[in-house]
């Protein structure tokens, strides 16, 4: 029997990839956990129209947030704007993405706002190959952090407002001129952020049994299930990132939108349990993405991932003034863009460049391993992705945790602020779980991180050399335990929240 | 595409859609519901924010005619307790007594911990109160007046830049 291209694909890689994720087999000897098949929570999720339920409550409270942030109280802490954004929205987020997935893609708003502008207005341009890669989110996800302490964004309702009306037409303009998922794959931060992030995710929308796809004839899960008497139109979408749920391994640029789901006619499609961060410790072909280990602008991601969350920590906390302000004296800079310009190329590109380049050039000349320093960087760069994780973790669950509480009393606000007091006087005392709490859960995020980082580089490092794994895995353990002292560290300095930097 | 070429979503494409007139006057009339929604939504959060902007503009009327001074003590704010002075006085400036004032301290950033206090008055339209900033950054410092005579005002300052210890 001649074999689909499916199964060419797959034969090719299968044995590649069983012994890649052998050890992973240690761990998920027996069925993975399928979400779908738990009670309720499955049910609900198979429902064709799941995902618009979840959307629908977030661009609600979207829509609040904007004419909150517009109209309501100038003063951050009272504004549902930046509480919700910048306390819960964040720390929700990454505490999602650990438990579970990507579960912000999955109930995104912007997608829903896309979604109704798309009954009426088509796109009819393909995205231009030569930007169908993560250059320009990386240069976003930069420009993110930059404008976050530029403008100190938390401190102002007006702006953070503005941000998300920004997102919105942002999505609309890109989606409405481009087809396909183009602004979630080659264009929104979040989206990469939570790409990356999801890499260290326990759940993963995968194929249930690989023989069933072998057998498929119409590969619905990317190309959408359509009327048979009027094949133009499309009952079911496919997969709109590209991804070929046969040939699809792990969780970058998946969205958890569950198309795929909802598109495959043997019900072969499911939410399974994994190793997090089991899928940086091989690197296979991976459909629609190709292999990490070529794909520099990923890698590109994950650095900015990983030292992003050192500077976007290292931005509250007391020694970045004291930097600034020998900077500032030093440099005779008076333009707070400027040194925080230089504090950003320090940190998010020298540093890396630095550290990861010294790192690659040791394991080419101590374990022996015949790539070129800039590939072996390139390869070992995603086991800093859980790290980074960690970290954001920490810094984001900080906030999440100490300032849980503080939605009651804004909300209250809220109310009495459009004269409908109905949940009474805000009660501005209510806050959220005490530091002495917060803290052990931070350091626990931050040695997760370390953990997984460690033995992703450990897995890579036995992979490209069998004879010296040790050598080749201590300038990439070293590196990350450095890192992992400096998030540790940024995590006990005394907090210093400055709206603008230079002020003091 | 390993040999599958994705396919454009056909229900973004114009030729594509087969649709009858009774379905699109269907889409046109709920559209249109949507629309009146919408409306609705924005007019109530309009006459909402009116309301609110209405009751701001009392209270800085109320403000206008009361002189208010406010200093904190020592210099350089630290983070730790400091003193907060306020002075209150007329539009002749006689001193305002018997007015309470709570006093309330907010990080710029939202979700961290506000502190309060109560002033004391120590001298006619001078009035004291502790106020323990729990940590460095930038502060906003609210004060909520009721006057003698029941008049509410709300003032704040702006604390930028106070020193971790």
């Amino acid at each position: 029997m001649t074999k689909s291209p499916v199964a060419l694909i797959r034969s090719a890689e299968e044995a590649e990839r069983l012994d890649d994720e052998e050890f992973d087999g240690e761990f998920l000897e027996s069925q993975p956990f399928d979400l779908l098949d738990a009670p309720v929570i499955g049910r609900l999720l198979q429902w064709r129209h799941s995902r618009t339920l979840l959307q629908i409550p977030l661009l609600a409270v979207s829509v609040v947030m904007i004419f909150e942030g517009l109209l309501g109280p100038t003063l951050s802490p009272k504004n549902m704007a930046t509480v919700l954004t910048w306390v819960h929205f964040r720390g929700a987020l990454v505490l999602a993405i650990l438990c579970a997935g990507n579960l912000f893609c999955m109930a995104c708003p912007f997608m829903l706002a896309r979604n109704m502008m798309r009954r009426w207005i088509h796109p009819r341009f393909t995205w231009p190959r030569s930007l169908r890669n993560k250059w320009i989110p990386v240069a976003l996800f930069v420009l993110v952090l930059f404008c976050y302490e530029l403008f100190g964004l938390w401190a102002s309702p007006w702006l953070t407002a503005w941000v998300i009306v920004g997102y919105f037409a942002a999505v609309l303009i890109i989606d409405g001129l481009f087809t396909h998922a183009t602004f979630c794959k080659y264009v929104c931060p979040i989206g990469q952020f939570n790409f990356i992030a999801a890499t260290a995710a326990p759940l993963e929308v995968a194929v249930r049994e690989p023989e069933v796809c072998d057998s498929c004839g119409t590969k619905d899960c990317i190309r959408g299930r359509r009327d048979a008497s009027s094949p133009l139109v499309v009952l079911q979408r496919g997969c709109e990132l590209a991804l070929f749920q046969p040939a699809k391994i792990g969780n970058m640029d998946c969205t958890f939108c569950l198309d795929c789901v909802h598109a495959c006619p043997h019900d072969n499609v499911g939410i399974l349990s994994r190793l997090p961060a089991g899928e940086l410790m091989s690197d296979p072909h991976r459909s629609g993405i190709g292999r990490f280990s070529r794909r520099n602008d990923i890698a590109a991601l994950v650095v900015v991932f990983c030292f992003g969350a050192l500077m976007n920590a290292f931005g509250m906390v007391s020694p970045v003034y004291t930097v600034e302000s020998w900077l500032k004296h030093t440099l005779h800079f008076d333009s707070q863009a400027t040194v925080l310009g230089i504090l950003f190329t320090a940190i998010i590109v020298i540093e890396p460049a630095l550290l990861l380049g010294l790192a690659a050039w040791i394991t080419r000349a101590w374990a022996g391993v015949r790539n070129g320093w800039l590939a072996i960087a390139v390869r070992y760069a995603y086991a800093l992705s859980p790290l980074g994780f960690g970290m954001w973790l920490a810094h984001y669950g900080f906030h999440f945790f100490t300032g849980l509480y503080t939605i009651v009393p804004v909300t209250q606000n809220a109310f009495a602020e459009i004269g409908w007091p109905i949940l009474g006087d805000p009660r501005w005392t209510l806050v959220g779980l005490p530091k002495t709490v917060v803290e052990p859960i931070e350091f626990g995020f931050l040695l997760l991180g370390l953990a997984g980082s460690l033995l992703v580089a450990w897995r890579l490092a036995e992979d490209d050399s069998e004879q010296h794994p040790v050598r080749a895995f201590a300038p990439w353990g070293v590196l990350c335990l450095v890192l992992f002292v400096c998030c540790a560290w940024l995590m006990n300095q005394p907090m210093d929240m400055r709206a603008t930097m230079m002020a003091g | 595409m390993h040999g599958i070429r994705l396919v454009d979503d056909p229900t973004l494409s114009t030729g594509a859609l087969k649709m009858s007139w009774l379905s699109l006057r269907g889409r046109r009339r709920a559209a249109s519901r949507h629309f009146r929604a919408l409306a609705l939504a924005a007019a109530t959060l309009a006459l909402s924010a009116s309301a609110c902007h209405r009751r701001a503009d009392s209270a800085r009327a109320i403000s206008r005619a009361i002189s208010f001074e406010a200093s904190i003590a020592p210099q350089p704010v630290r983070a730790g307790d400091e003193t907060v002075s306020i002075r209150l006085a007329d539009a002749s400036g006689h001193p305002l007594s018997r007015a309470r004032i709570q006093v309330e301290g907010d990080m710029s950033h939202p979700g961290m911990a506000p502190v309060f206090s109560d002033a004391a008055e120590t001298a006619p339209g001078s009035y004291r109160a502790p106020l323990a900033f729990t940590m460095g950054g930038d502060w906003v410092v609210l004060f909520h007046i009721t006057l003698a005579d029941g008049r509410k005002i709300e003032e704040q300052i702006d604390v930028k830049g106070v020193e971790s210890r």
